[in-house]
This record gives structure tokens, sequence and C-alpha cells, in this order.
């Protein structure tokens, strides 16, 4: 039988702020945020790395946080959904996905954002399918991608003229 | 909460004149109408300590702001910082603006600000702050419009300000103002002050923003935001969504979202087989675990719980679902036992550990296998057929013996799928030692399931708190957890009333939940020589899975579409349901009427490819026309409105029909495999629960239900509460869209707080968001709410402010809503006084006006008759949305990979109340119609394993495969629901039928007709290699 109650000191940076916490060692970075951290915008939905509601940037790149354990975060810097909006301004994507109807039951929001972040982050003009491809690892059952993909059009017209 | 504002408006004097106006507020300020007083900061001789009269609801104050001017760019931009509080709250806010030079030496102001407010402040005004900021800004750029227009139009307004000097307000400030920018002191001309008000008056009521040489306001954004279509009604208006606000910043709450330290959590010990008998279950190890608290088996659980009461008459009424398995598991996936313990991924060890003995029987996957009996499920019910059931209407016979063509038409098969909501299941429970049971939980169907849950706790419904929040999506599927709801309380009681919380896995949810699959057999179909259909007589045999959770409803439901979107009269279709070892299914977007439906387009598609006629004349011909609605079909549906031509011919526009057909043809030429397909739906919605009566005339169901309750709170706000529990439909927002239209108020000021609580006591027994109804229902109770809440203000006001009640109005008036009367809107008393008066203040409150709580409840009623039980007759649902598919489909010859090469679909739900959320509704619909005909089905091996477990084997739809769609709309307003509006949700399955269409089309001329709703590459293969015409359609 594994030892689960074996603990180990872990040191993450989240959205700025610093974290430390003694955890299972099995603890993954998803349970993590929404368990240790109380951070529960980051959503869980299918354990198997398929729907990337968990996404979140681990030292800027996406991963998705049900599939990376906990202890490979020490010592990194993790951005989640709650730490989108800064000095009280929302993200252009989270107005732009707002403004052109990009949610219904927000449950893949949060995973959909911080991918789209990171897609914008690394290429500011996007054609619809590069935005497509970048998406592709966030699953939304509401919207049928299409407005998902104006607003992450949108957002990006909207950064660019920032 | 935070509130952004921007627009533009033209003045009448020079740039230059105009900066050294906006960058110094010791000019500035004095000109807005709330303005009090100000001083210089000492200490920051930049900053200046502005304070200025503010009124929200029933708190009017000084709000007091230090404003720094920063980024002094003269004449071109500067922007204001500032920082304040006010009424028990805090805000900061940045207003910047530039200046360009306009036509005839004016100047053109473009303007912008954010402000961010925090505390008690945002309670006070009732979630209205938006709107009255909004007020207050107009205010101001009226005024600064209208005193800027121009030095002569500025003269005017001095002398009339000079005239009135008794009025102090804006004018007189004005005035001031302009004597030391201009440094002229008008010439006093107090006596001259009649003559001149006439000549000053045209200028100030010739409202320069309607000019658009003058340029024009910007419409200002809110919290929700307003694609003005120029209606002063909010119905209609593409706002952006109230619910937003929380859900894009991750503050959505959702049931897995109810985290804290003493939690514990359920999980399952699950069957792997889809049929055993259970011979031993070993717990030992498992309990043993450090931080495991307790388990159960089915056995124990049925010890204390009344099995769930199913829907169905006898035999199938005699099945005992305890919600985990007793002697035998039915289907792969089934709950055998229960585990309890600290965290989940204890749970998890705890199910390694437990031991199971199984005796694998003889497993039944094929509907018409299990039919026979020959291996039956459930020895308690002694068949499998859990529904068998006659519709017969019109003369069959007749038809068939006057017809010109008959075609005898093999083996349809509607595959499983689910729309696999991302957020799964789940449920979080207390037992009280009271003996009742808190739950949150994400179910569908609350008002019915609270019942469900009652009966199986042996405890009362009012013993039972269920509620929802947030839940992240649905689509049907979550209206029969019920089950796990209801485990969860019973372990929460096993462990002493500690909270516990149960949270499905993805696996356990694919496992468990499916969509309804179906098998169509002998259909003949009757014809005209002109291709008229005139008589169906078919066979279809349900498939509901290993257990009955919300079926056998399902056989009544597809009928509720009985003849489709078709004018045929004779019918015949003997309707049964088997269960199998497969997973229970669900209701599921589309419920029951998608699969009717894909049937009568397969006969459609398949009479007009052996007639040799093109799919678009082929219903053209059968179409129910637009001036046959309301269209009563042969079973008493009363099809309520649209125009299906019409619809047809702009879908063949939205695509480019007669293109596409020239390009069939090149493509042909080139041996490739191009096809096109139409398939045309209705969503049915509204349901009347009395159809249950046809598949139980024992049930105690009819009608339908829904319940909105509205109150004017302590503090003046208006408050709402629902019975539904929205999944992602901005119930939110159009509820306050049509409350604010039948109380004249902006829908920012409304709270609408969503999401099922049996505690609040805003709900009926039927509550829920399921089949397509909310705009009917929902919207229904919140108008009459609305209605009788709007009566009680007009009494009450009319008492208080001595006029006549068709002498008031309701409105915004600087101290938030309020009465007034018309003629003099200064006589008015806002909410919160109104408030008082029927809380706290009442014996200032005659006796006659005493039954006014402004607390309003409205329960909607739709008008159904009772159902002909033995003839199946009756209106099953209220409205019937139509929607039009076109697909164009290429198949490759060599990997028989479908492609979706264009997509158009027409909807028409009558009026839509917000049409960005209606059309949200329709491309979400299409997705998973395209996600299943393309990629999605649940597949099992000859043992019945289900062989796409993961969401990596199952596959669901991604953007990368999800074609571009063209969209439109059509609008024939219902003539049953009070706004217009259908139902529209559900969406009818339209790209299951138009993508079966369309392969057929790629694919009839090599012989093969389409007989399976799914269309993965191996299908396709297997009826390239074997064509299958001759097999499956033969004239009689």
């Amino acid at each position: 039988m594994r030892d689960a109650t074996s603990r180990v000191v872990v040191d993450v940076t989240v959205n700025g702020l610093s974290y430390q916490r003694e955890i299972e060692p099995r603890l993954l970075l998803v349970e993590f945020l929404r368990e240790e951290l109380g951070l529960t915008g980051t959503h869980i939905g299918c354990d198997t790395s398929y729907c990337g509601a968990c996404t979140v940037l681990l030292n800027g790149k996406v991963v998705k946080s049900c599939t990376v354990l906990a202890v490979q975060a020490d010592g990194n810097r993790v951005e989640t959904v709650e730490g989108l909006e800064s000095d009280g301004k929302l993200h252009p994507l989270q107005s732009t996905f707002s403004e052109l109807h990009g949610l219904q039951c927000g449950y893949c929001t949060p995973g959909m954002l911080m991918a789209a972040k990171s897609l914008l982050d690394g290429n500011p003009s996007p054609s619809e399918d590069q935005i497509r491809k970048g998406i592709a690892g966030n699953t939304c059952r509401c919207t049928g991608y299409v407005n998902i993909v104006k607003a992450i059009d949108a957002a990006a017209q909207q950064m660019r003229e920032e | 909460m935070e509130m952004k504002f921007d627009g533009n408006f033209e003045v009448g004097i020079p740039r230059a004149e105009t900066f050294a106006l906006l960058s110094d507020p010791n000019k500035f300020m004095p000109v807005l109408p709330m303005y009090h007083s100000m001083a210089a900061k000492e200490s920051e001789p930049n900053t200046s300590i502005v304070k200025l009269k503010i009124g929200i609801g029933k708190v009017h104050g000084i709000a007091t702001t230090e404003i720094a001017l920063q980024d002094n760019q003269a004449p071109e931009k500067a922007s204001y910082v500032g920082k304040g509080n006010v009424m028990g709250g805090a805000y900061n806010m940045v207003v910047g603006f530039n200046l360009e030079d306009a036509a005839n030496g004016g100047t053109r102001i473009n303007w912008h600000g954010t402000t961010q407010i925090y505390g008690r402040i945002l309670s006070i005004a009732g979630g209205g702050l938006s709107g009255i900021a909004e007020k207050e800004i107009t205010r101001v750029i009226g005024s600064l419009q209208d005193a800027l227009a121009s030095r002569e139009h500025f003269e005017a307004v001095v002398r009339q300000a000079q005239a009135a000097p008794a009025a102090e307000g804006l004018i007189a400030r004005v005035a001031r103002f302009f004597r030391e920018l201009f440094g002229s002191a008008p010439a006093p001309a107090a006596p001259a002050a009649a003559a001149d008000a006439t000549d000053t008056a045209p200028a100030r009521t010739e409202p320069l923003r309607k000019d658009p040489s003058r340029g024009v306001i910007a419409p200002l954004g809110s919290s929700i935001q307003v694609d003005s279509d120029g209606s002063k009604q909010w119905t209609g208006q593409r706002l952006r969504r109230k619910e937003d606000e929380r859900l894009v910043r991750g503050l959505g709450r959702y049931v897995d979202d109810y985290v804290g330290g003493h939690i514990a959590h359920v999980g399952y010990v699950t069957s792997p087989y889809a049929h055993a008998k259970i011979l031993a279950i070993d717990v030992s190890a498992a309990e043993a675990l450090p931080g495991v608290i307790c388990t159960l088996t089915g056995k124990q659980v049925a010890a204390q719980t009344t099995a769930f009461m199913q829907i169905g008459a006898e035999p199938s009424a005699n099945l005992k679902d305890y919600g985990i398995a007793q002697d035998k598991v039915v289907y792969p996936g089934e709950p055998v036992v229960l585990i309890v313990a600290e965290t989940a991924r204890l749970v998890e060890d705890a199910v390694q550990l437990v031991t199971v003995d199984y005796e694998p029987l003889p497993v039944v996957l094929k509907s018409e296998d299990a039919a026979t009996d020959a291996v039956i499920l459930h020895p308690e019910v002694g068949t499998n057929v859990s529904f068998a059931g006659v519709w017969d209407h019109g003369d069959v016979d007749k038809a068939f013996a006057e017809a010109a063509h008959v075609f005898d038409i093999g083996r349809l098969h509607f595959h499983r799928f689910a729309s696999t909501p991302i957020e799964t299941s789940g449920a979080v429970a207390t037992w009280s030692p009271r003996g009742e049971v808190e739950i949150v939980c994400n179910n569908g169907l609350p008002g019915v399931t609270v019942q469900m849950l009652a009966a199986f706790l042996n405890v009362s419904t009012e013993q039972i708190r269920m509620k929802s929040e947030d839940v992240g999506g649905n689509f049907g599927t979550k209206t029969v957890n019920h089950t796990y709801i209801a485990l969860a309380a019973v372990a929460s009681r096993a462990i002493g009333g500690r909270t516990v919380k149960w949270v499905e896995t993805r696996t356990e949810n694919l496992a468990c939940f499916h969509g309804g699959e179906r098998t169509f057999l002998d259909t003949k179909v009757a014809l005209d020589a002109d291709g008229v259909i005139t008589a169906i007589r078919s066979r279809h045999l349900d498939d509901a899975g290993g257990l009955l959770r919300y079926e056998p409803l399902g056989c009544s439901i597809w009928s509720q579409v009985y003849p489709a979107t078709y004018r045929l009269r004779n019918m015949h279709i003997e309707f049964s349901q088997v269960m199998s070892n497969k997973a229970p299914c669900t209701p599921n977007r589309g419920y029951s009427r998608m699969q009717h439906i894909w049937f009568m387009e397969r006969v459609i598609d398949i009479c007009a490819h052996e007639l040799g006629l093109p799919a678009d004349e082929m219903r053209a011909k059968n179409y129910i026309r637009a001036d046959e609605m309301p269209y009563t079909t042969p079973n008493g549906n009363i099809y309520d409105s649209g125009d299906y031509g019409m619809m047809l011919d702009k879908a063949k526009e939205l695509i480019g029909w007669d293109e596409w057909q020239r390009k069939q043809t090149e493509a042909r030429a080139e041996g490739r495999l191009l096809g096109i397909g139409i398939g045309s739906t209705v969503d049915s919605g509204t349901n009347n629960f009395g159809q249950v009566l046809y598949v139980n005339p024992h049930q105690v169901f009819s009608g339908n239900t829904e319940a909105c309750r509205i109150k004017i709170g302590l503090d003046g706000s208006i408050v709402v509460t629902l019975g539904s529990s929205p999944q992602g439909q901005g119930h939110e927002t159009t509820t306050a869209m049509v409350i604010a239209d039948d109380l004249n108020l902006p829908p920012d000021m409304i709270t609408v707080r969503t999401g099922f609580d049996s505690s609040w006591n805003t709900y009926s027994g039927l509550s829920g968001t399921i089949a397509s109804q909310f705009a009917v229902t929902g919207l229904s109770a919140a108008h009459g709410a609305a209605l009788k809440l709007k009566a009680e203000l007009l009494r009450l006001a009319a008492h208080t402010l001595q006029a006549a009640e068709d002498q008031l109005e309701i409105g915004v008036g600087a101290m938030g809503p309020e009465v007034r009367v018309v003629a003099e809107p200064e006589r008015a008393i806002n909410f919160w006084m109104l408030s008082n008066l029927a809380n706290a203040n009442i014996s200032n409150v005659p006796e006659s006006l005493r039954d006014i709580n402004l607390n309003v409840m409205d329960v909607y009623k739709p008008p159904f008759e009772p159902v002909d039980v033995e003839k199946k007759i009756g209106n099953q649902t209220l409205t019937y949305a139509p929607q039009i598919h076109i697909a164009v489909v290429e198949v490759d010859r060599t990997t028989c990979q479908p492609k979706i090469l264009d997509y158009a679909v027409v909807d028409d739900c009558g009026v839509a109340v917000n049409p960005k959320i209606v059309a949200g509704q329709v491309h979400g619909a299409t997705c998973h119609g395209i996600g299943a005909a393309m990629q999605e089905a649940f597949q099992f091996d000859e043992s019945g394993s289900l062989i796409t477990a993961t969401f990596t084997d199952y596959a669901p739809i991604t953007a990368i495969n999800m074609p571009p769609l063209k969209t439109a709309a059509t609008s024939t307003p219902s003539p049953f629901s009070f706004n217009g509006a259908k139902g529209c949700g559900e969406g009818g399955g339209g790209p299951l039928h138009c993508i079966s269409a369309a392969v057929q089309d790629a694919l009839h001329s090599e012989g093969v007709i389409v007989t399976e709703s799914h269309n993965s590459p191996s299908i396709l293969m297997e009826a390239l290699r074997a064509p299958n015409r001759a097999q499956v359609v033969a004239r009689a």
C-alpha cells in the first residue's frame, strides 16, 4: 500500500503570490489550486487531459493541471483565471468573451481563457485556423466554439490596438 | 463591481476653450448637476477634493472624491484619476478625454471612464448602480453639451439663469462658470427676463444629440451592454449577460466548488461486467485503510430506503432500483459498493481494496435480442419490454390501398451518444440530527427530483432542502442524477450527518449517462403520384439500457413531433422499449424527438431518392404550410407557428444551393463523393406532463408549472428568485429583461438570484430547466409576478402621492426606482419608501392597503387540456420551434472520412427575448448534432464493455472539427406565449438529419442507403464495401 500520509513541502507562486504548503506527493496541481488554495476557478472536467477545463499557465506555458503534480510546480510560477484581471481591469479576453457571448455555462471558460491567453501571448495576430488549433485542447459543450473563436479574434485585435 | 463608460459628443466652442474648461476642475466641476462643493488639497497642489450629492435608493449622501489631473497634453487630451468614499463604500475612477477639432469651429470630445466600486453601496443600489451612473453621466453630458453649444447659446443660457436667480441649480452655476471662463459678465437684464427666456427656450428644447451634424452621444457602456436597435423595449435587445460578470472571473459556484476541511468524500466500486450475479463482497481491507470512514453495499442501502419511484406502469413499475446493485449488475459501471473516506484520493485507494465475486451472465446488447426475452435483466419485472403501445391515426389501410407508390424500408438505427457536459454530476449532502437533509447539487429537474428523493429517503419533501447554483452544462443528462444525489444523502446519514461530497469522474459519467438509442423496423411508406407521403407504418424499438431512470417517458415524448414537419395524416407506429445491458438512458438534448425526426427525415430522403425527386422539392411538397398554422397533427399536437418553406428557401440561399449543385456535378464528374443534405426539424418546448399518462395512466402529473417571486427589498432593491435551474441559458439576463419591460426600469436594477432552492419557497412541483421551456414557462412566471408587483406598487403609491393609479408610472428617479405622477415627475415616491410602508412603517398605511407586501409570486400554468389516453390524442407541448439545416459533405473514397464542406442553419424561435442567447443555443445544439453525426458514439465490445470510457476514446467535438456555421433566423411569433417566444434550446437534432441526408446523397450513386445516424469512417467504409440499397429499400 502506498504511503499516502507522507507529505512534502512545496512553494508555488500563484498569480504573483507565494504559497507554501505541506501536501501529499500525489496531489495534482489542479487539486492543489482548488483544495489547498481555494482557487476554484480552475475546473476539473475529464481527468485525462482532453477537455482543458483545468488549463493554467506554468511558467508562462499552457499545462493541463489535472496532469501535472503539485510537486512539479514547486518553485515555479502558476497563472490561473483568478489572475487574469489586473488592477481591477478585466483582461481583454474576459471582456470579449462576455461581449460576444463566448460562454454559456461558464465551466470551460477559465481554461479556455488561459489557453487563449497563451495563444495570444505567442501570436498577437492569429488566423481563424490558428485560433481553432490554439483551443483544440479545450472542449466547450455549450457554444459550438462559434463565439469563442470570434471573442479571441476580437481580443487579439483589441490587444494589438492597446 | 466595475463600470465602464465611453462616448463622444460635440460642442460649439473651439478646442482650446473646451480644453481650458475640461482640464480645470475648478471650472468644470461646478457645471455638474450634482455638484456640492470643492476645495484644493493642501498637501498636494494638483489634487482637488470635490463633494458631490448622490442619491441611490433610500440613501442620499455626499460623495467625497479626491481627483488629480494627469497626462495633461493641452489642448489634446488629459485624464483625471480619483478615489473616494460614499455611503459605506469606496471607489476608484479614471476619466479621460481627448479633443478633436470639429466642423464649424467646434470641438469633438471623445471621453472614456472606468470606475470600480466596493462595499455596501453596491447592496444599497440593489444592483442598479450602473443604471444610476449611466443616468447621471447622461445628465452631465447633456448639461455640458447644451451649455457649450455656442457662445450665443451660452449667453442666452446665462440671461435665462439671471432671469430666474431663485432657481439655484445648474443654470446659475453654468452662468457663474462662464462668466469666469469668458471673462465677460453678460448684461444683467432682469426686467427683460420673460422676453429673453422665450428666445432661449427653443435653443434648449432642441436636443443637440439628435442632430447628426452636431455629433451624437454614443450609447453608454454599462455592466450589461446594449447593441441597441432603437427599440424602447428590452425584449429583443442583444444584451450582454449578467451572469458573465462572475463566470469570466472564475467566480462561478459549481457543486464541486463547495470545499472545506470537514467534508467527507463518496465514491463507488463499480461493475466491470455488463451482466453478472454478485456472489460475494469483501470490504474488510477497504474499511481497514486509515481515512476510510465507512462502506455501504447495495443491501445495506436497501435496508434503510424505499426503491425509487418508477414512472412506468406495471410490469416495469415492479423494477426495484436503489441506485446501487443488489443481487446482480445489469450494465458496466453500475455502482456496487459505496465508500466514504476523508478525501477523494482515499476513496480511490479504498476502491482498489474491495473484492467482489461475480458470476457473469449472458449479455444482451441488441434491442431486437432484448425484445425476445431470451435473457431477462430484471426477474421482478419478468420481461425486458418496459413499454409497448400503438399509435394509430387516420386511415392507414385506405391510404396504402390508394397509394401510387409504396416503399418498404429495412432496419434503421439511431446510435447512442451523449452531450457530456464538462461539469459532471455532483452532490454535497448533509443529514441533520433532526432528520432533515440539505443537498447542494446540479440536478436539472429539482421540482420532480425532490419528490423522488423524499420517497427514497423515507422523509417528506419539506424535510429536504435542495439547492443548486451555477451548473456547468446539462443538456438533459443531469435530469436523472437523482439516484446518486440520494445515495450521497444516505452516506451522510451513515456517518452521523457529516457533510459528504460526491463528484462523478468522467469515466463514471461516460459509463452511466447515455442518450437514447432507437431502432426502426418494418417501415412501409405510401405516396401519391406526386411524391406526397400519405401514410407510414412502422415499428420502433427504443433502448432504455439496464435501468429505468426517467424511462419509459421517452416512449411518449417522441410523439410530440409525430408527423415531424410534414402534412402526413395517416400513421401507424408500434412503439416499444426494451432494457438491455448498457447504461441507463437519460434525456439528452433533442430527447426522444430527434430520434423520431431522424427516422422521418430518412424516410423522406430515401423516398425522394427512389422517386428521383430532389430533396428540396420533396420537402416543399410535404411540408405543413404556413397558412395552415396553427396546425393540429393527427395526434392532437398544435404546432403554433412557422413557415418551413420560407425557412428552407432561406437556408438554401444561405448555403448557396445552386452553386453547390453545380460543384456537386463537377465533383461527381471527377469521381468524388459529394452530397448535399437537408434536415428539417421542430423543437417542441414547454412540456405537457400529462403525456406521462400515455406510458402510465395512473400517474399524477399533468400540465406544467414554473414559479417566479419578486420582492422589493427593505433597501428598495428589486430581487427576483426563480424555480428554474439554469445551466448556461442566461436566465438571470432574460428574466431581468422581461421584468425591466414590465416595470419600466433598466435590467441592471433587477437582481435575479438563479439556481433552485427549495427553502426559498419559489418553486413548483415541476420546476426545473428541461424541454426547451424557460422562454415560455420561466419568463411567463416572471411576467406574471412583475404585473402583480406593479399593481401593488401603484396602489400603494396612489395613496401616498394622492393621485389616481392611472396617472402614475414607474421609472428611475434621482433616488433610484420610483413611482411618480406622469404629469408632475417631481411628485414621486421611491421603492425604498414604498417598501418601508409595506414592511416596517405599517401604522401610516390605511387598513385597506395592508394586504400589500411587495413580495409576490406567480406560478405560470400553460393552458393544457387533459390528453385522451386511449386514442393518444392531445397537445403535448405548447410551442414548436422549427429549424432547417443544410450540410454539404464529402466522403473521401480512400479513407471514407466524411468532411463537412459547408453548413447552414435557419431557426425560428418566434420572438427572441435576447437574440444573442438564442443564437448561442442554436450554435450549441448544432455542435452537439455534428459531433454525434461525425464522431461521438458509445461503443461496446462483445462482452458489453464500454470501449469509449474516457474523453480520449469518446472524443467530444473540438474547435478543429467544428465547421464554421452560416446562420440566419426567421421569426413567426407563437400565438400561445405572452411574449411570442418559443423554447429553442434542444434544437431537434438537425445536424444528424442533414448529415445523414448529405452522406446518402454522396453515396447513393454507389448503391448505399444511410441506415445509421453515426457516420464514422468505418461505418461508411462498410457501406461502400457492401452496398445495401437492394436489401434496404424495396418497391412494394
